[in-house]
């Protein structure tokens, strides 16, 4: 039976014995693709579950795609999923995801596979060679201290791809016969090979390992770095000429042209200040102005409004959002003009793309180094030991220096590569999770900008889930709102119908509900939030996740391009449903996908839950609960629709509060019973389980003793 | 239409050419053979033509192209070629290699079965019949651009190449010259463009590029230059 959309076959790497196995899609088509896909192979083919640190040869790390990936569904076509049990987190380092952009799962799928997994650890670096399913193990031992630019162009160089982009077609075969024979013809492609690489930050198994593809594509968080760092895995090559089957090729290419013509603004005559998420223009994602107006927007494939750039000036390429800000408040003690901020800006988002190092470390964190020498407690002779040159602090050379010692465990560094919390609890510095000097928020991660006492459902589903969240689903609002407030600029659609236009979207549990984005602080712990973050948790996991539209286009709520406001989410014409269905031949309705996501999260849990979770660990850092949230890092003010005393909406500014611990108790008891989970533990329950058709799961909850006990009826 | 189909060790141009030795223009399949030597052929009424400076290389326009045709996403099936490289700056991180609809399309002057024909019916674009197309790959070699602007379709061993959407049994409007153009049309930032007017005819890329760059673009703060 034809599977549309996929690929068919998953690749199996055995690091330890250097050998390659393949599994039939087929056996996991039920969970979709993406994140549901990855947790089902991390479920059968991690056989430790208990670990806790990414790093154990035990772990298994997951590479994989979505049916969508190598078609035009619009800003879906080139996402890929990373999943495996992180590297620094506190107090567990949880099995958790991380994703990227570019050609690699575009490429993976052209190649022959869905996903990979990755298992077990090499003798000594390797890279994998997979062209058109034919896997090759290489000595990485030359490529081992190489950046992740560097380490890339040798690795085209090595499979034998064109010289440039103008050499032209690319014949895969070794010889004339083989071509022209059409059981061994290889075909032919004029593409390159999608690498996907750690540099010496993953190399030296350091928390800010990330996995970097072309020039800034970056699964960022959950540290896969150190765990490709760990299991001597160096790279990763695919090219491919193969075909990949769509279900019904019309209805995919109609519903894009829909999304084009209706969702996005006419590119010709467009509104530069519509409210959508998948209807803007291609622009670059900066915190500060491009360098140069020499430039391109560049995409991932399929990409329907690139978010990023390619420049003339040989500085920034393909940086976007956080690592073209992490260095920005420095810089701007130095710099003497906007040409020089920004080049010292962009040159420093290259020094961590090349690295491969997570700068969203930094969102927050750099502040707190920064704060920690500034107090006398951070430098040379001091109680923390550092001979970085922190009076060139905004300068390009610190930049570099400071991002070589955090990757090669190096001066600072050598404290900070296992966690940056840890490193405060060793430096005697605990204090600063109280007094909220360190805003890392959730999980021993820093705090994202959106702070979680004031936007609801990031804090929520980042303390709930594994990771900072990032998803941007709803922060949206935010945006919109709280730009126009700071810029004088029109405010497009006012409270009650943003809430309005919203609701009607949040099919099932929240539909039609828009109390459940009141962010006020009489509504902050109610039923009504709970289920607008369990949607938000069951929509990503299987929508932004798994189908793996991208976060920052989708969903599309609302839309000002569309006479009636009414967002390509879940629409008839060019709804995420009506992709997955063309692609794959389903009969998926919209809350289909929330069930199939709702599916994925429980998986996810059960696996925490082996990890060693219980509900007391699911507390904020102390901060969060201890002090006020009163300066927000983009502006002084963080607006969101909230309602009056008279019930009446209005955008209100939600700085100011700090989280109840009594209230946020009380909200976790909401939360697990509206999920089905034992309200005691926060573990999912039998009944749960098997309602979603995961017997298994809850036998092996069950035999460890971890097993939810029922509600009580 | 009914083709001639050569001997077997004969191209076109030889049949031709040893025809049109008599001092006689010779009008065989798609074209005319001159007394001189010059194989002529109706000019397509139809061209693309891209700003290579403006493409977001989202490959957008390949795999639409590839769907619209056979109705399977392939890179290596499309028609247009979106070619990248991530750690060469603008402009010359990006090409985009488009069939030019050649006034003298050697492509359609070496095929020995006429598969690879001028289509009367559809603006004189020059197509490729599979029905008929052997898969000597002649045409391939025959295009005097890198990369070719014909593709080796490796499953069913056959030569293809721009149609301008004309036969795209999966695209629900009319393609082809008088219709749309799949790329065209899902192309997010318009770098692409059909036009009727026939660009300069030499292998110099530029000439079938075109600066596509307006008001929005210059606002959007990138250069129209």
């Amino acid at each position: 039976m034809t599977l549309y959309g996929y690929a068919g076959t998953i690749l199996r790497l055995d690091l330890t014995a250097r050998r390659a196995i393949e599994v039939e899609t087929a056996r996991y088509r039920s969970w979709g693709g993406g994140h549901g896909l990855g947790s089902a192979l991390f479920w059968d083919f991690c056989k430790d579950k208990t670990i806790t640190d990414g790093r154990d040869p035990a772990n298994v790390c997951i590479v994989a795609t979505s049916p969508l990936n190598a078609t035009p569904t619009p800003s879906a076509g080139g996402r890929c999923e990373v999943m495996g049990v992180g590297v620094g987190m506190h107090p567990v380092s949880w099995f958790t995801r991380s994703g990227f952009g570019g050609r690699f799962s575009t490429m993976l799928k052209h190649a022959g596979f869905d996903a990979i997994v990755i298992e077990g650890r090499a003798s000594s670096p390797v890279w994998v060679d997979i062209r058109n399913r034919k896997v090759e193990f290489h000595d990485a031992s030359d490529l081992w201290g190489t950046d992740t630019w560097t380490a890339q162009k040798k690795i085209w160089e090595r499979v034998g791809a064109p010289r440039d982009v103008r050499s032209g077609w690319w014949d895969f075969n070794a010889t004339a016969e083989q071509a022209l024979d059409p059981e061994t013809d290889q075909g032919r492609t004029t593409q390159r090979p999608a690498v996907l690489t750690i540099g010496p930050a993953g190399e030296n198994r350091t928390a800010a390992g990330c996995l970097i593809h072309d020039a800034g594509n970056g699964a960022g968080q959950g540290g896969f770095g150190a765990v490709w760092g760990s299991k001597n895995l160096k790279a990763i090559s695919v090219i491919g000429t193969g075909e990949i089957p769509v279900a019904d090729p019309m209805a995919l290419l109609r519903a894009r042209q829909v999304t084009k013509d209706k969702y996005v603004t006419d590119i010709r005559q467009p509104d530069f200040a519509s409210w959508s998420h998948v209807g803007g223009l291609p622009n670059p994602l900066f915190m500060n102005p491009p360098p140069t107006d020499e430039r391109r927007p560049q995409a991932c494939q399929g990409c329907i409004n690139g978010c990023r750039a390619r420049f003339a000036v040989g500085y920034g390429n393909e940086s976007t959002c956080q690592e073209t800000a992490w260095y920005l408040p420095a810089v701007r003690r130095v710099a003497t003009s906007v040409q020089e901020l920004s080049e010292i800006n962009l040159r420093a988002a290259d020094v961590v793309q090349r690295y491969g190092h997570n700068s969203f470390l930094f969102q927050t964190g750099l502040h707190w180094l920064e704060h920690l020498h500034e107090e006398g407690v951070l430098g040379p002779g001091k109680a923390i030991p550092s001979q970085l040159p922190w009076e060139k602090y905004g300068t390009l050379e610190f930049a570099e220096k400071l991002i070589h010692a955090l990757s090669h465990r190096e001066d600072i560094g050598a404290d900070l590569a296992d966690g940056w919390v840890q490193a405060a609890i060793k430096w005697g510095r605990e204090e600063d999770l109280h007094n909220g000097n360190m805003q890392f928020s959730y999980w021993g991660m820093p705090e994202h900008g959106y702070d979680p006492r004031a936007e609801l459902e990031w804090g929520y589903g980042s303390i709930l889930g594994d990771r900072d969240i990032n998803e941007h689903c709803f922060n949206i609002i935010f945006t919109h709102v709280t730009a126009a407030f700071a810029f004088a600029k029109p405010m497009r659609i006012q409270a009650q119908q943003l809430v309005e236009l919203i609701a009607e979207k949040l099919s099932p549990y929240a539909v039609n509900r828009p109390e459940v984005l009141d962010f006020s602080d009489g509504n902050m712990y109610s039923e009504a939030v709970a289920q607008l973050t369990r949607w938000h948790r069951h929509y990503t996991r299987f929508y932004k996740q798994s189908a793996l539209f991208c976060d920052l286009k989708w969903p599309d709520f609302y839309n000002t391009n569309v006479p009636d406001f009414r967002g390509a989410t879940a629409s008839d014409d060019a709804g995420e449903q009506v992709f997955w269905n063309a692609v794959t031949g389903d009969s998926l309705s919209f809350e289909d996908g929330i069930e199939l996501g709702r599916r994925i999260w429980n998986l996810d849990n059960a696996i925490w839950t082996l990890q060693g979770r219980h509900r007391d660990m699911v507390v904020y850092a102390p901060y969060v609960y201890e002090t006020r949230y009163t300066k927000g890092e983009l502006f002084p003010f963080f607006m969101w629709p909230c309602r009056d005393d008279k019930g009446e909406w209005q955008y209100r500014d939600v700085m100011g509060r700090s989280i109840d611990r009594g209230g946020f108790e009380d909200f976790k008891t909401i939360f697990y019973r509206l999920e089905g989970w034992d309200v005691d533990s926060g573990w999912p329950t039998r009944a749960t389980l098997e309602g979603l058709d995961l017997a298994e799961v809850a036998d092996t909850l069950e035999a460890v003793g971890r097993l939810g006990k029922e509600a009580s009826r | 239409m009914s083709r001639t189909i050569e001997p077997e060790g004969m191209t076109r141009r030889k049949f031709l050419t040893t025809t049109a030795a008599t001092g006689c223009a010779v009008a065989v399949g798609s074209g005319v053979l001159l007394a001189d030597g010059r194989f002529v052929i109706p000019n397509s009424e139809g061209f693309l033509v891209v700003d290579m400076k403006k493409c977001q290389a989202c490959g957008t326009c390949m795999m639409a192209c590839a769907l619209a045709h056979t109705g399977v996403s392939s890179y290596s099936l499309s028609r247009i070629q979106v070619l990248q490289d991530s750690f060469v700056d603008w402009p010359d991180d990006v090409v985009l290699a488009q069939c030019r609809q050649c006034q003298n399309a050697p492509c359609v002057e070496v095929c020995p079965t006429g598969a690879n024909h001028v289509d009367r019916e559809h603006g004189n674009v020059r197509r490729v019949d599979r029905e008929l197309c052997i898969g000597c790959k002649m045409c391939i070699q025959s295009c005097p651009f890198t990369p070719a602007r014909l593709q080796w379709d490796t499953g069913r061993r056959k030569s293809q190449k721009c149609d301008l959407c004309v036969d795209t049994p999966y695209l629900d409007e009319k393609g082809g010259p008088d219709g749309v153009q799949a790329c065209v049309r899902v192309c997010p930032v318009n770098a692409i463009a059909f036009t009727r007017d026939m660009p300069a005819q030499t292998r110099d890329p530029a000439s079938y590029s075109a600066n596509l760059r307006d008001w929005v673009w210059k606002r959007l703060g990138m250069t129209t230059e």
